[in-house]
């Protein structure tokens, strides 16, 4: 299973937030209030797996993809990036900032041990899809039944 | 003349009911002498999915996420987030021209730009002295 690992960030509040996040969306008033996002580690993430590749999703809006950096270690995927502020201006006065800034760091341990020059990552929309074929020895193999003649 | 019949008024809260997986998009919102800028992040969602719209005063930003699950043979081992519908609506003043109201998508982040009219626009005034 993934486990994830602190990365320079770390935020011994995270389990917290979840836990809040959590909260808020069974104590939600009512119907007609929107869901609010975030709260978590960032960036979110989801991992698929199938038998002969791991699949990675991560929600990273506003993040210029030269900002990205992804790498693999063993099998330790991690995700680094920045997102850069608004610029900032005396003549600019911010009424709200929910959104958010600065350098952040995930890491992912993968369940299998992967291709490390097979994987491929894509931005769109401010989320990033990163495909990672497992290594040969991972994959299953079939195994032959002989029969032994009696 | 005809009696007027009685008709029966009510009042509720006009907000639609929104889905379980409708997001409040997180939003930046700044002001410039001459404008107004609401951004608002909208990861997954294509510039055709989302709309900006003006109506009797309240700037309604609405957005559609396409995130798709990889399908069979994939399994999920961990969901950190979810896609679904984002919507957040904003009172707007007065002061904003909303004729001139544009938005722009890019990377996921909605951005929309607010000018503000003539009238709205601070003004330094003179004081005059009488000799």
């Amino acid at each position: 299973m993934a486990i994830f690992r602190w990365g320079s960030h770390f935020d011994p509040l995270a389990g917290f937030r979840q836990l809040h996040r959590e909260l808020d969306r069974l104590m939600r008033p009512s119907f007609t209030e929107a869901r609010r996002v975030g709260g978590g580690a960032y960036p979110p993430v989801n991992v698929y797996e199938a038998p002969g590749e791991v699949l990675v999703q991560c929600e990273v809006a506003g993040v210029d993809p030269s900002d990205l950096d992804v790498s693999i270690t063993g099998e330790t995927l991690t995700i680094k990036g920045q997102k850069r502020p608004l610029p900032e201006a005396e003549d600019v006065k911010f009424i709200r900032r929910e959104r958010g800034s600065g350098e952040f760091t995930r890491m992912i341990v993968l369940p299998d041990a992967v291709e490390a020059d097979k994987i491929e990552a894509t931005l769109a929309d401010g989320i990033m899809t990163i495909r990672l074929p497992k290594a040969a020895s991972e994959q299953p193999k079939q195994i032959e039944v002989k029969p032994i003649g009696r | 003349m005809a009696k007027d019949k009685p008709v029966k008024v009510e009042t509720k809260q006009a907000a639609r009911e929104l889905a379980d997986n409708t997001f409040s998009p997180l939003v930046d919102i700044y002001e410039t002498p001459a404008e107004l800028v609401v951004i608002a992040e909208m990861p997954g969602a294509a510039r055709e999915d989302v709309s900006v719209q003006v109506d009797k005063g309240v700037l309604t930003v609405e957005g559609a996420a396409k995130l798709e699950a990889p399908p069979e043979p994939f399994g999920e081992t961990y969901l950190g987030f979810e896609a679904g519908t984002y919507f957040r609506a904003f009172a707007l003043s007065d002061e904003i021209d909303r004729d001139k109201i544009s938005a722009s998508v890019a990377n996921g982040v909605l951005t929309v730009r607010l000018p503000k009219s003539e009238g709205g626009k601070s003004r330094k005034i003179e004081i005059k002295t009488q000799d």
